[in-house]
């Protein structure tokens, strides 16, 4: 008979209390307020009320989480295709200069979100930036601030990603196995041909978690849409910011934040699921 | 974070001292809105209190109305007090006294409090449990190089030419509805209904394609409204008038019908140790001198009766104005606060 040895199993103690401490704990506590009463006057009264994930069903709550969906999704798949074919490039360089650029993207990676938007708002202001050179250079006749736009927004939350994504297929790319694509290129195929029928299908599994991974980051940016967007363009993240802490409606906040966080739970599990699928065919 | 920094600082500080043995003074710790605020509060300000009492001023920043409420409430919770005395908006001042996070004042104690205007000491059937600080008020800022002469009414947020590019604050709180209700509705009485804050909405509506920024910040409407980057909107005469002292060419004009005038309180924590030190506090800062010298400072409005204080006519106008202001309703706010707040974020982000 195997006896079973409870020592091994109790390794998983710590992962477990590292969650419940840093994670489920606080998670647990949100799921709690999401059903509180709101006191406008006051805080919130402890109850048991679905009225606060009644509200996010209202067109306005609705809206703002369709829009948040379409931002991110543009977003990963921008960073995706950005920065894949980049970091592809400098893992042909050689080793010195790839560690140029290695160390350029970690120190992007450290600039906080804060400075990469400020730093956004005066390249795209009309009295310091980008607009002002261009009416400078005689192409542009009305120069305009660029931002607040969309369009600034998405720069801003592109840059944030970008380094990410290009670091996370590093040793992914400069390890892979060059023989398919030399193979193919022996066979006279030309190397861009190479990059989009060799490369790509290869890395396709990689580069769709990659997107789902950029996907849920970006579900969470609150920075760039206060920095960089319209009201038009706020997400969800700084919607339930107003509503927490500008309106003291934890209540709400909770329960749009549970929203979300289903959400996102069900797309990962969604996606896990499909590429099991996949690897059984 | 500098406040942070700044209270780690003064445990050390404090910590050294007690270690020395020397004599230790009562200290109280005084929170109020980070930045420039707080720092000449403590420089200029608090210095004053420490001669005449003896007792010691630990300054700390605190973040927004409602996150510091937030805080504050937690606190309240572990029954704690983040800090001895605190600077708190009308609107928390409210929310705050219904959870009943202010701790008693005693008038008694505090006898310069009768220098203050009418309504400056806040009672309600439990007793006293504030007492304003200072008042400031929002005005119509221009850039004069966009627009030498100021706007006389704030109808021009409407009519006047903006090239597009008016920065107005995003919080539905900010005074805009007010300003609205007055200027175009006769008075507040529209804002009663729904369907009148409906109506004072779609008007403000109307000036979308006028603004080019909704700020939440207020540091990057500023630095866009000094460089040229927006030719108006509305913001705090304190700050406006700095960077007027600064040479930025910026004019802060009060309209015909008033600029938008907003009180703020000094509130006790309820689990504060240190009541009596707060209410000499309290005291001190209701003093005719204090209040004129926080003026010459801050750049913010006293709140002490006008004839007490030895400021000469220009350092009043130059922080004050003699109009009848325009009010931020709290009441309705407060009353409104959940459907009010969605149906302008829809209107501004639609």
């Amino acid at each position: 008979m195997k006896r079973f040895a409870i020592a091994p199993h109790l390794i998983g103690l710590y992962p477990l209390g590292m969650m419940t401490i840093f994670f489920l704990g606080p998670l647990a506590f949100m799921v709690v307020v999401s059903f509180y009463l709101r006191d406008p006057l006051g805080f919130y009264k402890v109850d048991f009320v679905w009225e606060n994930y009644g509200k996010f069903f209202s067109s306005f709550y609705y809206s703002v989480s369709l829009r948040s969906i379409w931002t991110s999704a543009l977003a990963s798949l921008l960073t995706v295709a950005l920065a894949f074919p980049a970091i592809f490039i400098i893992v042909g360089m050689r080793r010195k200069w790839q560690l140029v650029w290695v160390i350029g993207l970690l120190a992007l990676m450290c600039l906080s979100e804060v400075v990469i938007g400020f730093a956004w708002v005066i390249l795209m202001s009309e009295s310091a930036g980008i607009p002002r050179l261009l009416g400078w250079l005689g192409l542009w006749e009305n120069p305009r601030s660029l931002s607040p736009s969309r369009l600034a927004m998405l720069i801003g939350m592109v840059s944030l990603g970008f380094s990410l994504v290009a670091l996370m297929f590093y040793p992914q790319l400069s390890q892979r196995d060059r023989a398919i694509e030399e193979a193919a290129q022996t066979l006279g195929t030309p190397p861009a041909k190479v990059f989009f029928k060799v490369v790509l299908p290869i890395f396709r599994p990689a580069l769709a978690s990659s997107l789902v991974t950029m996907f849920v980051f970006y579900l969470g940016v609150y920075v760039m849409p206060t920095m960089l967007g319209r009201p038009q363009d706020w997400n969800m993240s700084v919607i339930i910011t107003d509503k927490a802490v500008e309106q003291a409606n934890m209540p709400l906040g909770a329960a749009l934040a549970v929203i979300m966080l289903v959400f996102t739970v069900l797309l990962i599990g969604g996606f896990a699921l499909a590429t099991r699928k996949e690897g059984a065919k | 974070m500098t406040g942070m920094f700044r209270g780690m600082t003064a445990i050390a500080v404090t910590g050294l001292a007690f270690a020395a043995g020397a004599a230790q003074a009562e200290e109280i710790t005084v929170s109020s809105w980070g930045g420039f605020f707080e720092e000449t509060l403590a420089a200029e300000i608090y210095p004053g209190f420490t001669e005449t009492t003896g007792i010691e001023v630990r300054s700390i920043a605190q973040p927004a109305d409602q996150a510091w409420l937030t805080q504050l409430t937690s606190a309240a919770r572990a029954k704690k007090a983040p800090a001895d005395l605190s600077l708190v908006s009308d609107e928390v001042l409210a929310r705050g006294r219904t959870i009943g996070l202010w701790a008693a004042l005693d008038p008694q104690a505090m006898p310069s409090t009768d220098f203050l205007k009418d309504g400056f000491v806040k009672a309600d059937d439990d007793g006293t449990f504030a007492v304003a600080a200072l008042s400031f008020w929002s005005t119509f800022v221009t850039n004069t190089d966009f627009r030498a002469e100021a706007p006389e009414s704030w109808a021009e947020l409407w009519t006047g030419d903006w090239d597009g590019k008016l920065g107005m604050a995003s919080a539905v709180n900010s005074g805009l509805l007010e300003i609205t209700a007055v200027t175009h509705f006769g008075g507040y009485e529209i804002m009663e209904t729904r369907e009148g804050l409906e109506q004072v909405i779609a008007k403000i509506a109307e000036l979308k394609p006028n603004v080019r920024l909704w700020y939440r910040d207020e540091g990057q409407f500023q630095q866009g409204l000094e460089s040229g980057e927006f030719n108006g909107g509305t913001y705090f005469h304190d700050v406006a008038m700095l960077s007027i002292y600064d040479g930025n060419p910026i004019a802060s004009t009060f309209p015909k019908e008033g600029g938008v005038l907003s009180d703020a309180y000094w509130i006790v924590p309820r689990d504060s140790k240190h009541g009596e030190a707060a209410q000499k506090f309290i005291d001190y800062m209701s003093q005719p001198v204090v209040q004129a010298e926080m003026a010459r400072v801050l750049g913010v409005a006293p709140v002490a009766k006008r004839e007490l204080m030895d400021l000469t006519e220009e350092e009043f106008s130059a922080v004050s104005n003699d109009l009848e202001p325009i009010r931020v309703q709290t009441e309705i706010h407060l009353r409104e606060g959940d459907w009010l707040a969605d149906k302008y974020l829809e209107m501004i982000s639609r």
